[in-house]
Formats: C-alpha cells, structure tokens, sequence
C-alpha cells in the first residue's frame, strides 16, 4: 500500500539558527523522491518533521490528503503506516531476528506470522544466515541492512531514509540500493531517499529536490534535474562545486 | 513477542510478591498469643526462656515479648501496643496505675541490687557499712562508673542511692559516665573501662541476675557489695493493660497470665529459677493488695 | 541454637525479599515513567524523590513506628511488633532507592532507543518496556541494591518489630540484641551469615546482569 505526502510552508528554528525556511513539495503515491542538498541544509530535520520527531514551528504535512489527527489512536495508526531508517542506526539489545522482528511484536503479529516475515525481511537484505547472531556483534554494513529490513518488515506506505548507506563499502551499498528498489517494486510504497550522493539520486529517484539553506531550490524528474537543471546552483551542485 | 516475555517476568514478579506478602501476613495476624513489654535487664536474667513456656504448657497461651527500657516498656502498655508490661520500678508503675493505663498490678518477685567494680575493689565497697555509704565510698574516690542513664528501674535506684550518699550527680566530673544503654552492655562497657590507668575495671550498679549470667564474659570485675537490705531489692511487677482505655489488647488472657504468675506453680518455678548455680529471684506475693489481679 | 539460627535467616530472607520484590512492583514502572519524561514538573518531582533516596532506615522505623502503633492512624491494623510492619517499614525504605536509580538508568538510556522504537511504532507502554528491556542491567543494579539496603538495615526493623524472639527477630537485630546480652560468639555466627547471605545474593544477581549485557 502507499501514501501521499503534501508539505506546506514547513518552517523550523533550533536555538535561533533557521533550519527550514518554508518547505513546499509534493510526493505522488509510489514515487522514488530524493532530496540532496550539502550538509546542515535540513533534509534530516524535514524527515524529523514528516516522521513526528520534530514538531515543525509552522507550516502544514498532509498525509493522503489529511493532516495528522488528534486522537491518539488514529495518530499511532498513522504513525505505523511510517518508516524511517536513520544514518548509523541503533539496534536493540538481543539477536539480529530479534532487531528485524521488532515492529511486527509492537503491531502484536505471533506465531508463525511472526516467523515468516522476520524470515522474509532477513532475506530481502540478504541475511538469512545471520538470524541468530547479537546484533552487538554485526559489521556496520549488517547493522544498516538489519535497520533496513527491520524498517520494511512491517510494510510502511511512507519510507523515509536518511543516508542510509552513507559510509557504506559499495556491496552493502548495492544491497542495499537492490532493496529498495524491490520494495519499492513490490509494494508501491512512497519514498523519499535523502542523501548527499548524487549518484545514489540518480539510480534510484524518480523525482529530485535540492535543498539549500532551509528552502527548496528546484524540484524535477530525475533525468532534467541532472542534465538540465534549471537553476544555477543546482547546476553548481551538480558538478560538485558545493564547498561541504 | 518480546512484549509478551516481558509481561511474563512481570507476571513473575507479582505472583512471587503477593505469595510472600501472604506468607508474612499469615504470620502476623490475627494474633492469639500475649504480647508482653518488658526491660532489657528481665531479658538479660534468662528468666523468660524458662518460665514462659511452664505457662504456656499449663495453660496453652503463649507469650511473646518485646524487651526494651523501662520507660519504652511502660509506653507501650500506655500505647495499647502490647497486652501486659513486666517492670521493676515501682514509682514508674505508680504513675502507671494512676493514669488508668494499668488494669491491676501482680507484685511477683525480686532480685537485688549488688555493686560490681574491679577487683581490687579501689573505693572499698566491700566495707561499707551501707549501699548508701557505699556509693559515699565510690564518690569519695572518685572511682570510674558507669551509670546507664536510661528510664530504667536500675537507673532510678542508682540515683536513689546518689542521694541517699547526699550527693548530686549533676556535679560529678569524668569519673562518671553515662552509658544509656542496657545492663548488659553497661556490664561490657565497665569492664572495658579502666579506674587507673592501665587496670581494668570500673564500678557500677548491677542487678544480681544480670551480673550471675554475664559474668564469666566480665573477666575484670567482681561482686563487691551485696546484701539483703531493703533498699537493694529490685521488685518485679506485672501489670495487664486496661482494655477500658485500650481496646483491643488481649485482657483476659493477660489477666489469667499475671495470676499465674503468682499462683503457686508461677512463684515456685520462679524460685527454681537460677543463674549459674544462684537462684536470684526471691518470689514474694503476698495476696491482699488492693490493686491485685482478680 | 541451630534451629533459632534458621529460623532467623528465614524470616530475614523473608522480609527482606518481600519488601524488595513489593518496591520492585511500585518502583521500576513510576522510574521508568519519570525517567523517560525529560521536562518540567517530573524534574521538581525526581529532586523530591532523590532526597528520599536518602531517607535513613531508623528515620522510616520511627515514621511506620509513628503509623503503627496503636494510637496512629494505621494503629487498628495491628501490626506494630508484626513482621507485615516490619516489611512495611523495609519498603519505605527500598522504594526510593530503586526508584531513584531506575530513574537515573531509563534517563539515560540512549534516546536513540526511544526513538528508534518510537518510529518502529511503539505506543506509550511499548515504549516504556522496550526502554526497561534495554536499561535492564541498570534495572537489575537496582534492585540489587535495594535488597542489599534491606537485608543489612537494622533501624527500621528494629522499632517497628520489637526485636520478639521467634516471632520478628531477623539478623540484623538478633545481632543487636546479642551484643546487649554479651552473647559475642552468637552475634558472630550471624554476621557470617548475613555475609555470606548478602555475598550469595549479590553473585546471582551479578550472574544475571552478566546475561543481560551486550
């Protein structure tokens, strides 16, 4: 299943620094849409905001048409319909299945249910052998694909990612990439990708956004943004002449 | 999943707490034994072990106490705390009697008073004419003693003999220390205590009972002054609270306890009763006083 | 002598066990509550409740003391000179202590824990027992530290019991009441115990807390 998400006029502050400037974008349902733009620019504050982390200072996020409800059992609802996989995640105490089989407990699925989508999600990433092990134990690599199958176990409408793969050799990279696009594939959920590799942008979005200092710069199908981009800076950053 | 294992230690934990406090409250109530206040001193003797258990066995009551000060003994009879208190200060027990926590009063032995001290006994207790010249001896030699400073019965005829010696205590120097603690420990502290330096030994104001049963462990000290004159007995009394000012506590069976006391098994097991070879309670109920246990 | 000295050990263990496992129950989940709100009035109330992570034992005696006895207002339940005071009394005590250290644990367990359980989709209560799952070795220190408190405290125990032979004598006191009445070699014998005790409960909980950590 999937999602549309419509922000409007976002806006943030953290301790007197303007985080986010008015955010105005669009997802369709389905679609692959990144956001790059040089560090410090808000695409993990704007995930935050989308993600009910950070409550924005103002501006609107309309989830399928709707802004977020007030009672709290819709909003958990809602809430479950989210994932998001941060940089460097943090992984529960307990085995690698334990970590991937989290968010089916917290939604009460048991039994064999419980064991066929850990099983399921272990293999999208391609860790069926290492079920068992601490998840203390793992290589950042595994550590990132066991977040990542963890993530979509519970099948989300709405997957955030938050440089998932920054820091990452290129194999767990490839895994990685390869995941999502299948799920994208397979369950037609929305996604939007932050990341400061273009290259990522470019295998994977249908839709790119830079962000710079808190506003959208330009907003395009992937093939324009990067062969003709239409504003100067996202030509700038294109060619990677953005000091970081 | 995981939730649910959690939810079973939880579970766990509950069930073990609610077992163990059914466990602790069976054994606290109801409550069909005498609960009895008495002082750290009547504890001391060994008496108790002895002749509860004879009343138990004649009657099927059991009785348990609490051993403390005096003047904590007599402040739980007047709290409705306890069912019967067992002390040995008759002025106290007055004052008892007269403010209605006391129902009536069963006199039911006595011990004595002796002074201890080190054996070379430096005052010269030994010839005194009187516990009162005694006392006069110590003062005037400023010998080491313990006083134990409590509520206590023996703490009270301590100071009885002070005046009696015609001496204040308020103007005593560092010979004179006050322990504030129990006979026993009193006992420890004087035989730790040195009256010159480098001899142990100090004096202090024993009861018989006490002093026979604790004094193997007394290396330092003897029995210097012990007779049989009146102001040197250590009377005990039992009192059954009054169940008019203090519902609640087990009148009947503290009643039929303090009569059996001085019935004729009561006082004769007392007078079995010894420390060490030395029978140190003399029983001494006489019947006819107003305030007896009817 | 051997048998008073089992059924001394007993009633200790009993007591002692009981009131840690009740503070446990009251304890770990308000800690737990107040460890994960990081603002405002819950602030005032953790400085309250460190302040009696400090309450001397004797001064909670002498307050159950105050509740019990007879005249107070708890005085109809007859339990002054009970062993259900006492462990009434050894709860006031312990509570604050696992309170104050669970509290301490939970606020620092890495907020990266709530909110990755957060986005994962734990509500409220789901949160709370994936944070105690993950604190859970600072959670077991508590309440090894709670029980240690219990076990080796004499004050509380001692005025809300009585010291009553066979009925609420525990180590602790017995010990006491020894040394009143010279009676050292006994006194000894139980503070071996209590050692030994205190030491054997200590290694298993140590044990458990092994398993539990990363």
């Amino acid at each position: 299943m999937t999602m549309s998400l419509e922000v409007g006029g976002l806006m943030k502050t953290f301790g007197g620094r303007e985080v986010l400037r008015g955010i105005d974008v669009r997802l369709s349902p389905g679609e692959i849409f990144s956001i790059v733009g040089p560090s410090g620019a808000g695409k993990t504050t704007f995930l935050r905001c989308v993600g009910f982390l950070t409550t924005p200072d103002c501006g609107s996020v309309r989830y399928d048409g709707a802004a977020a409800p007030a009672d709290p059992t819709a909003l958990l609802n809602l809430r479950r319909r989210i994932g998001m996989v941060a940089q460097n995640p943090f992984l529960f105490r307990g085995t690698v299945a334990f970590n991937v089989s989290y968010g089916l407990c917290v939604r009460d699925v048991e039994g064999p249910a419980l064991k066929e989508g850990t099983a399921k999600g272990l293999e999208s990433v391609g860790l069926q052998g290492l079920a068992e092990a601490k998840a203390s134990g793992v290589s950042a690599g595994e550590a990132q694909r066991v977040a990542f199958a963890r993530a979509i176990v519970v099948r989300p409408d709405l997957l955030l990612l938050d440089e998932f793969t920054a820091n990452l050799d290129p194999t767990n990279v490839n895994i990685l990439e390869a995941a999502v696009r299948e799920y994208n594939r397979q369950t037609g959920a929305t996604i939007v990708l932050v990341t400061h590799n273009m290259f990522q942008a470019k295998r994977l979005a249908h839709r790119v956004a830079l962000l710079l200092d808190g506003r959208i710069v330009e907003v395009g199908p992937v093939k324009e943004f990067f062969e003709s981009p239409q504003d100067p800076r996202t030509l700038a950053f294109v060619r990677g002449e953005f000091a970081y | 999943m995981h939730f649910t294992v959690v939810r079973k230690y939880i579970a766990v934990i509950v069930v073990a707490a609610v077992v163990t406090l059914a466990i602790v409250a069976v054994l606290s109530l109801p409550r069909s034994y005498i609960l009895m206040a008495t002082t750290t001193s009547t504890r001391d003797t060994g008496l108790l072990p002895y002749l509860l258990p004879q009343f138990t066995a004649d009657t099927g009551i059991d009785v348990r106490y609490t051993a403390v000060g005096t003047g904590q003994a007599l402040d739980a009879g007047r709290r409705g705390d306890v069912d019967v208190v067992m002390v040995h200060a008759p002025s106290l027990e007055a004052a008892f009697m007269a403010s209605s926590d006391g129902l009536c009063r069963n006199m039911i032995m006595y011990n004595r008073f002796v002074i201890v001290g080190p054996a070379n006994d430096p005052a010269g207790t030994g010839n005194a004419t009187s516990a009162a010249n005694a006392f006069l001896r110590i003062y005037q030699n400023r010998s080491q003693f313990e006083s134990r400073a409590d509520n206590s019965g023996t703490y009270n005829k301590e100071l009885e003999l002070w005046t009696a010696a015609g001496q204040n205590v308020s103007t005593f120097g560092g010979w004179y220390e006050k322990t504030s603690q129990g006979m026993g420990a009193t006992l420890t502290i004087a035989n730790n205590r040195e009256y010159a330096p480098g001899k142990p030994g100090a004096y202090t104001l024993s009861d018989d009972g006490t002093w026979y049963a604790l004094e193997s462990n007394l290396r330092f000290l003897r029995l210097l002054y012990h007779t049989g004159e009146a102001v040197l007995r250590n009377q005990y009394s039992v009192i059954p609270v009054n169940p008019a000012t203090h519902p609640g506590v087990l009148s009947g069976k503290a009643v039929e306890f303090a009569k059996w006391l001085v019935g004729s098994r009561g006082q004769s097991f007392i007078g079995n009763f010894t420390v060490n070879g030395h029978a140190i309670f003399t029983p001494d109920f006489v019947p006819g006083d107003p305030q007896e246990c009817r | 002598m051997a048998g008073d000295i089992a059924g001394i050990t007993l009633l200790s263990l009993l007591i002692s066990g009981t009131s840690t496992l009740v503070a446990t129950l009251i304890a770990v989940p308000l800690g737990t509550f107040l460890g994960l709100r990081e603002i405002g009035s819950a602030r005032l109330l953790r400085t309250i409740l460190f302040t009696l992570y400090g309450l001397p034992p004797v001064l909670a005696g002498l307050l159950v003391y105050l509740l019990l006895s007879r005249p107070g207002p708890l005085g109809f339940l007859g339990l002054i000179y009970t062993p259900l005071g006492m462990v009434f009394a050894q709860t006031l005590v312990v509570t604050p202590i696992i309170l104050g250290i669970t509290t301490s644990v939970v606020a620092s367990v890495e907020r990266r824990v709530k909110e990755t359980a957060f986005v994962l989709g734990a509500d409220a209560r789901q949160l709370q027992v994936t944070v105690i799952k993950e604190a859970a070795a600072g959670v077991l220190t508590a309440v090894m530290v709670g029980f240690g408190r219990a076990i080796s405290e004499v004050g509380a125990v001692y005025i809300v019991g009585g010291a009553i032979p066979g009925k609420t004598q525990v180590l602790t006191t017995t010990i006491i009441t020894d040394i009143q009445q010279a009676q050292n070699e006994h006194a000894v014998a139980l503070g071996v115990i209590l050692l030994v005790l205190g030491g054997l409960v200590y290694y298993l909980l140590y044990r458990l807390q092994e398993k539990t950590l990363p």
